[in-house]
């Protein structure tokens, strides 16, 4: 294609973007298709990748296509191995797409779609990517170092514990919260327990059938699963409507947190091979079909957004969670924006798969918009949704009460028209009880996921399949996440108790392995416990801190990131970096200052404890959010030290009175041929 | 057809189907039960699982 084409090409793109960023943004009291919000997003990504990926490739990291990457100077077949980078590129995105972009915006969406669509489109494009992007190819350069020590070595042994205690508290709060979400989704639901419930005996009998009858077939024994798991759905509609069976899967809020608590710690400790992988593979089977499902159908039906692009609740009152705008909608959508955690995906198992520089680029960078395309799916998702049922099914019954006559009197008074019956009628067809304070994100993304599917494929009689496909689609996802973090994060319990007492660290001495689940569940499980008796949902102190912990994360990895870009000698570039940095340590400095000492008890951990103890309320509340407070706290302050140490190191750096010695592997001439795929 | 055959090369690598063919490979071993406990002693899939994102 000649310059010219190109240009024009260009150009057109930009315009069409430029055009839709227009709709989405200046539309004021008409509805809006959804096909904008994705024309918005294709044009945003695709400038995003051509321009500044490139741009960071080229001046700032200077890709070098005849380096010869860790997997090819280390190959050893088993974690070493060149791949293809289409299939690099498939399973980072595998690994880094969790129930996160599907849940935050959900729950962003109590602003109006805009807000949340405008977060994600420039905070993947500038901030996520970017990190993803740089995190991969700084850990390629150090032979697939993890961030916790590329911290330690970069930044020094400050760097490596901070990084070390955030990867810890986030993977405690993610897991409170998966669970609490879950538990949100599943309580007086008999079709939904019943369904994840049978999830466990097919992932056992995957195991079985994958370890004994036909070893190495995961495709074979994941597509069986899948099969099973459509049974199991369908076979919750028998369970919900036969009394006799429905009363055992008919669960409270406490009884389902604590089967979740005793299977985490069941799943630590069991192998892996015979639930865990299984239910793994299922997952990720399920995940990559229904995200490609969900895609074509919004193409396919592009429903009209109903949800305004800007609701009252941007002063802060929302009903969902308290706080305004800014901070509180840049730590509610994590992933889909830019999400700490997935540095630690880009310093694991890809870096080891890279066959050459350049493709870190496509892997990094591209991955990550795909997941970003993702977030922007939930919000429409979302936001098809009357905003009076969406209301209604977010918010809890300490804000709006538990009777569906009150409900829907508060939710219209705020401007959200929704009716008992239409409450009703729409929790039938779904084949629910009810719909009212079902909190969390998870069943109102079902809701939109159903409507959208069921305009789609089936219509409005199989819209309850639809429904409780959605559900089972995302409480598969997030057990996934809940079992794989709670057995990682006893493995990094155990690594850190055998520097104490060697025996501890010995991760198949059957004592340790029983200590340390039961640390790690009994953390998260403390949280979820204190989200299930929370009377407002759980949701509002919960989210927010684990929003907060996972951009902090991002803020170590950025820190991480910006010092060696100026190692490197590329100072004048470090903004790319220290950009989203400071972005992100003002949004997460300003959230947690309000999460401690805002005024409002609806918003600061402490107000809320002053006010159950001036009203003399349970005491284990008031110490819970004393808690809160000081987790809070604790994560600021670990956070500030790492922040203090970069910039002493890169003063000293700029200055000139510090050496810039890095970890980076010395450069070997590649002799891999060119790839052709 | 090459589209389709590289979308099962992707999927063969996420599940581990490609792994476990090179490790096969690698040590000289038949396919079954026997090399597969094996792979995933080796590979850590049979103790340790990968760090999955929220």
């Amino acid at each position: 294609m000649n310059s010219i084409l190109r240009f024009l090409l260009w150009f057109v793109i930009a315009l069409l973007g430029g055009l839709a960023f227009g709709t989405i943004a200046l539309h004021r009291g008409e509805q809006i298709n959804a096909l904008w919000l994705v024309a918005a997003a294709v044009c945003t990504y695709a400038l995003g990748y051509r321009f500044y990926s490139k741009f960071i490739a080229a001046k700032v990291l200077a890709l070098d296509p005849q380096r010869a990457t860790p997997a090819e100077r280390l190959e050893n077949g088993r974690d070493f191995v060149p791949t293809n980078k289409w299939v690099v590129f498939g399973h980072h995105f595998a690994a880094i797409a969790g129930p996160g972009p599907l849940v935050g915006p959900v729950l962003a969406a109590q602003f109006g779609y805009l807000p949340g669509t405008l977060w994600i489109l420039v905070g993947a494009v500038f901030g996520g990517c970017v990190q993803d992007f740089v995190i991969l190819l700084f850990s390629v350069r150090r032979d697939g170092k993890s961030l916790t020590e590329m911290a330690k070595d970069e930044i020094g042994r400050v760097g490596g514990f901070v990084a070390y205690a955030s990867v810890i508290a986030i993977l405690v709060i993610l897991l409170a919260v998966c669970a609490l979400i879950v538990v949100n989704a599943l309580k007086q639901s008999p079709w939904g327990a019943f369904t994840i419930t049978m999830t466990i005996p097919i992932a056992l009998l995957m195991g079985v059938y994958l370890r004994r009858l036909r070893p190495g077939r995961v495709l074979e024994t994941s597509a069986i699963g899948f099969v099973l798991v459509l049974l199991a759905i369908w076979g919750g509609q028998w369970a919900s409507q036969t009394p006799a069976v429905a009363k055992y899967f008919t669960l409270t809020a406490p009884a389902l947190a604590i089967a979740i608590i005793l299977y985490g710690f069941a799943a630590s400790a069991l192998p892996v091979w015979l639930l865990l992988a299984p239910r793994d593979y299922l997952s990720t089977f399920v995940k990559l079909g229904t995200i490609g499902l969900l895609a074509i159908g919004i193409v396919l039906m592009h429903p009209t957004l109903h949800m305004p692009p800007l609701t009252r609740f941007i002063d802060g009152t929302g009903p969902i969670f308290a706080g305004k705008i800014f901070p509180f909608a840049f730590i509610t959508i994590a992933c889909g924006a830019i999400s700490g955690f997935h540095s630690l995906i880009s310093s694991g198992t890809t870096p080891k798969l890279i066959r050459r520089e350049t493709e870190i680029r496509m892997v990094g960078y591209g991955a990550m918009l795909c997941e970003s395309m993702v977030a922007i799916m939930a919000t429409v998702a979302a936001c098809v949704l009357e905003p009076g049922t969406y209301f209604a099914i977010n918010s809890p019954a300490g804000i709006v009460g538990q009777a569906a006559d009150k409900a829907v009197g508060v939710i219209s008074g705020w401007g959200f028209p929704v009716t008992a019956s239409g409450m009703q009628a729409l929790a039938q067809s779904v084949g629910e009880q009810t719909l009212f304070n079902r909190t969390g994100g998870a069943p109102a993304f079902a809701v939109g996921m159903a409507h959208i599917f069921s305009n789609s494929l089936g219509g409005q009689a199989v819209m309850a399949l639809w429904y409780h496909f959605a559900l089972m689609f995302e409480a598969l996802f997030i057990l996934t996440v809940l079992d794989a973090g709670t057995r990682v994060g006893r493995f990094m319990i155990q690594d850190a108790l055998g520097h104490i007492w060697k025996p501890l660290g010995r991760t198949s001495w059957y004592p340790s392995i029983v200590t340390t689940s039961a640390i790690i569940v009994a953390a998260w499980g403390y949280f979820l416990w204190q989200g299930v008796r929370d009377p407002l949902g759980g949701i509002n102190s919960l989210w927010p801190l684990f929003g907060i912990a996972n951009q902090l994360l991002a803020a170590v990895a950025l820190c991480v990131a910006t010092t060696i870009i100026i190692k490197m000698h590329r100072a004048k570039y470090a903004l790319v970096t220290l950009a989203p940095l400071t972005w992100l340590v003002i949004v997460t400095f300003t959230a947690s200052w309000h999460k401690i000492a805002d005024s409002d008890p609806r918003i600061g951990f402490l107000a809320q404890a002053r006010q159950l103890a001036a009203a003399g309320g349970n005491p284990r509340l008031i110490f819970n959010n004393r808690l809160d407070a000081v987790v809070t706290g604790i994560l600021i302050a670990l956070v500030s030290l790492l922040l203090i140490e970069s910039l002493r190191h890169w003063t000293g750096l700029l200055s000139g009175k510090r050496t810039a010695q890095t970890s980076e592997a010395p450069s070997i001439p590649t002799r891999l041929a060119e790839e052709r795929v | 057809m090459k589209l389709i055959r590289l979308l099962h090369e992707i999927l063969r690598e996420i599940f581990e189907e490609s792994a476990y063919e090179r490790f096969c490979a690698r040590q000289g071993v038949p396919p079954g039960a026997p090399s597969y406990a094996s792979f995933l002693r080796e590979s850590g899939t049979g103790t340790r699982p990968k760090v999955k994102c929220c």
